[in-house]
């Protein structure tokens, strides 16, 4: 971990790339809300984040997000099980969290400058 | 895998659902054609989507580029073939018709308008909610770029 990086840039990257992960794999499933036989995918988020932030430095790099299928929701004659609602709100959620990781990795880096120009603020 | 692929598959769902808004739009339009360039009348067309998965290329581009790769993650739908539905079609008598046959019967593709505009309008609506998925990736983006100010 260099000066500049700070484990909070680091953490906060890694939440971002998620929420990345995770907006493409609903944008999938919005995509296919009337493909025949399409089963709704997700990531565990909560879960895949904290095993980036247990995980050393020198493997997290080469994991991969697991993208699971989802079982037990409701399915239509088709065969295709994305709900719209549970859809839109998941996006909802997801691009404010990565809102949230934006704003947050900003004042992060203005703390950074900061330091840099000894409080002066320019 | 990055931002700017999430647009990409906003975008084949867009191109998807128009196609078949296009398809049922012909069969409304189609639906007293008794003589098409094939022969015969006209025959109702079907959209058949289909789930589309990352390349070979992406997934490697995804391996090396970003901190963390997302298996496979998918890569949209896309409409893998238009199908000519094989009801047969109904048959008028009118022996005035050009198209009639010998036995004086015209042939008329059978096609329901309740059902076409239904299906019309599930196009439709999956496509205005494609399209909120796109502005919402759209605005990830500029998020991330605000990180650069």
């Amino acid at each position: 971990m260099s000066l500049i990086e700070t484990p909070m840039i680091h953490n906060l990257t890694r939440a971002l790339d998620l929420a990345s992960l995770r907006q493409r794999v609903v944008s999938q499933n919005i995509a296919n809300i009337d493909t025949p036989g399409y089963q709704t995918r997700d990531i565990d988020f909560a879960g895949e984040f904290r095993k980036a932030l247990s995980g050393d430095e020198a493997d997290a790099g080469s994991e991969a997000v697991a993208v699971r299928t989802l079982r037990g929701l409701e399915q239509r004659p088709d065969g295709n099980n994305v709900s719209i609602d549970r859809e839109s709100l998941l996006m909802a959620q997801n691009q404010l969290q990565f809102q949230t990781g934006v704003v947050v990795l900003r004042s992060e880096f203005n703390r950074l400058q900061l330091a840099i120009s000894g409080g002066t603020n320019s | 895998m990055n931002l700017f692929g999430l647009l990409q598959v906003s975008g084949s769902a867009l191109a998807a659902e128009r196609l078949r808004a296009e398809v049922v739009t012909t069969n409304l339009a189609n639906s007293e054609s008794t003589h098409t360039p094939e022969g015969g009348p006209y025959r109702r067309k079907l959209a058949v989507f289909e789930s589309r998965t990352e390349s070979p290329f992406q997934l490697l581009m995804a391996g090396t580029g970003s901190a963390m790769s997302g298996g496979d993650a998918g890569g949209g739908v896309r409409v893998s073939q238009v199908v000519e539905d094989q009801t047969p079609a109904i048959r008028k008598y009118e022996p005035g018709h050009p198209d009639a046959d010998a036995a004086g019967y015209v042939e008329y593709p059978d096609i329901n308008p309740v059902q076409e505009v239904v299906d019309l309008m599930g196009a439709q609506r999956a496509y205005e909610l494609n399209a909120s998925a796109l502005s919402a990736a759209k605005q990830m983006i500029q998020q991330s770029i605000q990180i650069l100010r």
